[in-house]
């Protein structure tokens, strides 16, 4: 026994010295681990980061990768998944992406109270999917219909909802609003009353559950915001403006090809994309389904508007985040 | 074990899982969002293909966690043991780590690293303490009498390590296993859940959620339970083992503490342990080189709340949300020790049910609080209850090992007096195990503190939408860094002023 305690300890001091060597070097390693671009024979390497984990939300980028689109403009993209954790900005900010899918509200808040180096140069969603989801038997149709309900709100869209509030002339005190966790069981067995999410997905999920969902957009009560902008450093706008570029032709060319059949995509993807994403290929039909009129634009894909940026700005400013025209670049939009 | 008593618990675990399989067939709970064994265990049949590589990258990482964050605990716990110098610089680290608020640093995490990187730190960063104290306690509990035989036979300090401290720290590290190889795969399955990457069963977790699958939900989370409950068993069969065969068996379950010097000194020794902390965290940015907007250094902090123009707007926010937290987290710490004992004195007294039921009290501890959210707030809505329950759910487990080891290492002698006089099991207890446990209670109390408050911002987070949890969520939906970086510092200071509040106390009631 007593030996073998020795050697136990002898092992454990020997890993531990080890140890104590390679956490810094590991850690240091792993900080300096910018892979934002640089080049490998003909393509250069490009990332993005995503706003949530995959879901038919990216349809668009998945064919564009799956199709080669990136490739055939040189790019090889390297496609970070967000989730409720992952601040896209930040992924900006930490160097760990040139380019990221956003809420406007938040980017430009950034940039008008830290002075983030943004600019939001597209906009993947002309109409933000986020609304108000309530059940068809106890439905809620307006802003004002939320008075004396409770509303479930993710905290990333806690400036959205104020927003839509305060453009209806409906007192926040008003309405009970708590935190959502992503899980739409409470709102199914009338819990809550009503919850904020994407329009496009949740209610699928209410309807596989034997209950019929109705819901509005916050964007048709007065908050006209983009959704999934596109946003780069000024940084990466000046040095990797070529790449940003191919970027957006291939990512367009990805959702053109996607909504020429919004069924067809999600079920090749099973295998892929969305294996073990814990969602069903049906949601990622019905999702792709139902974003296709959020994001067509005459002028093409990601596109941005003046009267649309103006809208956006117009928003905004109603809950006090003063932007401006020179927070949005639509130069590059026209290269493509 | 007589094979009577096995089938005695098995035939409690039968009625526990028919009971519940009742419940959940009629749903007769939260409206159906508890779903019966029977569901879950069908879908996860169904789901069976989906589980290998979510798993696989789950349990690297949080092996690797739990391997380098043991390391370092226990390479710095040796040389706290040895220099009392040493011990007082690095106990900020330790209480530092304890304290903070898990979820306030995943965002931090996730941005500083890449891959599974912010998951392997998560899960060390949960590991580290524990283990480091038990090492230091381990080190120190040497019967005097053993050191002056070593002394006698001309030996040094190196000697009594060699020979005596060694061998005495190996059982209690072990012990501290228990506790962090649990908390190691939960600290994985957090940042997991912080999205980021495709696997993990943290990422499964997240993606499900959003499907109004309670049975999968539950397949996810017993999965999470049944890797827990196999690493603590495995540790708690080694532990077992070593003490037994150890040399020392006396318990010494207070956490060091450095009485020695003046006031002084002591004071002196308190504002160098937390400059370094201080200093290792402004070292820390500035290696990883991350933006000043998003890394927040100390100094960055202490202007956010005092020079920034909208200081005293973000103090007053601050202490609103503070004013909330702050007597939740002491109830929950009252309950959540009070459900701590209650069970160590099930298990003391029928054992056997104990065991049966201890299972089930896993699953409080490694079903990932996010999955049980619709359960909780259906079954206790989103005020005070949901609170005290969440907390209860978090504190209880650290708390119940503790006071159930003590219990269970009274004095033989002492309980065979009682025995004598005609006590049965009861008695002993009530003379012997509570008593002689009541440092046990205060050590419990100690660690618990910091959980409390992490549980009752959880619970803020996912049900009540107040306080302390809710100014985190909303800073995170703001991009306000200045205010995640605060809300995490001030509570990691306020878990540690709790902390240092009741070993005043406790070492005023053992005067």
């Amino acid at each position: 026994m007593t030996n073998y305690t020795r050697r136990q300890m002898l092992i454990r001091m020997s890993a531990a010295g080890a140890g104590a060597m390679t956490l810094p070097a590991i850690l240091a390693a792993c900080g300096g681990d910018d892979s934002e671009s640089g080049s490998s024979g003909n393509t250069t390497d490009f990332t993005m980061q995503a706003a949530w984990i995959n879901d038919a939300e990216f349809m668009g980028y998945f064919i564009a990768m799956d199709k080669g689109y990136y490739t055939e403009q040189g790019l090889k993209l390297n496609y970070l998944p967000g989730g409720p954790d992952v601040i896209p900005e930040s992924s900006l900010l930490g160097g760990k992406a040139p380019l990221a899918l956003t809420t406007p509200d938040s980017t430009i808040n950034a940039i008008v109270n830290d002075g983030a180096p943004f600019v939001i140069i597209g906009a993947q969603y002309q109409k933000n999917p986020i609304g108000v989801v309530s059940l068809k038997k106890n439905p809620i149709n307006s802003p004002q219909d939320l008075v004396g309900k409770t509303l479930a709100v993710p905290p990333a869209n806690t400036l959205s909802v104020e927003a839509m509030l305060k453009l209806s002339g409906v007192n926040k005190d008003d309405v009970n609003i708590v935190p959502y966790a992503y899980d739409p069981t409470p709102l199914v067995q009338g819990e809550i009353d009503a919850s904020i999410d994407f329009t496009t997905n949740v209610p699928y999920t209410i309807e596989e559950a034997g209950e019929a969902a109705t819901s509005f957009l916050l964007y048709d009560y007065g908050f006209t915001i983009y959704n999934d902008t596109v946003v780069v450093t000024k940084d990466a706008l000046k040095n990797n403006r070529a790449e940003i570029v191919k970027w957006l032709r291939a990512s367009r060319q990805g959702w053109e090809e996607n909504f020429k059949d919004p069924a067809k995509y999600p079920a090749e993807f099973e295998e892929t994309y969305f294996k073990g994403t814990g969602r069903t290929i049906a949601n990622e039909v019905f999702f792709n389904k139902a974003q296709q009129s959020l994001m067509e634009a005459s002028s093409g894909f990601f596109s941005m508007t003046e009267e649309g940026i103006e809208a956006n700005l117009a928003a905004l400013a109603e809950i006090g985040i003063k932007g401006s025209r020179d927070m949005f670049d639509t130069t590059l939009l026209e290269e493509v | 074990m007589t094979l009577a008593r096995v089938a005695r618990g098995a035939l409690v675990v039968a009625i526990i899982v028919a009971v519940w399989e009742a419940l959940g067939q009629w749903e007769l709970v939260a409206g159906g969002a508890l779903p019966p064994p029977s569901d879950i265990v069908r879908q996860f049949w169904g789901d069976r293909s989906d589980y290998p590589p979510h798993l696989s990258v789950t349990l690297k990482s949080a092996g690797l966690g739990f391997v380098f964050g043991n390391i370092v605990a226990i390479v710095v716990g040796v040389i706290s043991a040895r220099w009392r110098t040493a011990e007082s610089l690095f106990r900020g680290v330790g209480v530092s780590l304890f304290a903070m608020p898990l979820i306030a640093i995943v965002p931090v995490l996730l941005l500083a690293f890449s891959g599974t990187v912010p998951r392997i730190v998560l899960a060390a960063m949960a590991v580290y303490y524990p283990t480091y104290v038990a090492t230091i306690v381990g080190m120190r509990s040497v019967d005097p009498r053993l050191v002056d035989v070593v002394r006698v036979a001309g030996g040094e300090e190196y000697a009594v390590t060699r020979w005596l401290r060694v061998r005495s720290a190996i059982p209690h590290i072990v012990n501290a296993f228990k506790i962090s190889a649990p908390a190691a795969l939960l600290g994985t399955l957090l940042v997991e859940f912080g999205g980021g990457s495709r696997w993990g069963l943290g990422t499964y977790l997240l993606g499900s959620l959003g499907q109004a699958n309670p049975a999968r939900l539950w397949g996810i989370g017993l999965m999470a339970t049944i890797v827990a409950a196999l690493a603590y068993a495995i540790f708690a069969v080694i532990a077992q083992r070593l003490t037994r065969t150890s040399l020392s068996a006396t318990v010494d379950t207070a956490i060091a503490r450095s009485e020695s010097g003046s006031w002084p000194r002591r004071i002196g020794m308190v504002f160098l342990s937390a400059g370094f902390v201080l200093g290792l965290w402004a070292l820390t940015l500035k290696l990883l080189g991350m933006s000043p907007i998003v890394a927040k250094s100390p100094l960055a902090v202490v202007n956010y709340l005092t020079s920034d123009p909208r200081a005293a707007a973000t103090r007053d926010r601050l202490f609103d949300a503070y004013r909330e937290t702050l007597p939740l987290a002491l109830l929950g710490l009252a309950c959540g020790l009070l459900a701590a004992l209650l069970l160590a004195v099930i298990l003391q007294l029928k054992p056997t049910l104990g065991r049966s039921v201890l299972p089930f009290a896993l699953i409080s501890q490694t079903m990932p609080l996010p999955a049980l959210t619709p359960l909780i707030v259906l079954i206790f809505g989103r005020d005070v209850l949901a609170t005290v329950v969440v907390c209860v759910s978090v504190t209880f487990f650290p708390s119940f090992v503790t006071i159930s080891q003590a219990l269970a290492s009274v004095s033989p002698a002492a309980v065979d007096v009682v025995r004598v006089s005609g006590g049965g099991r009861i008695s002993a207890l009530r003379y012997v195990g509570l008593p002689s446990s009541v440092p046990a209670l205060a050590t419990a109390a100690r660690l618990a503190a910091p959980r409390a408050l992490l549980g009752v911002m959880i619970a803020e987070y996912l049900a009540t939408g107040n306080g302390l949890g809710n100014l985190l969520n909303e800073s995170r939906g703001r991009l306000d860094y200045g205010m995640i970086w605060t809300v995490a510092t001030t509570s990691v200071l306020v878990a540690v002023l709790i902390t240092q509040l009741i070993g005043v106390l406790e070492r005023l009631a053992r005067r």
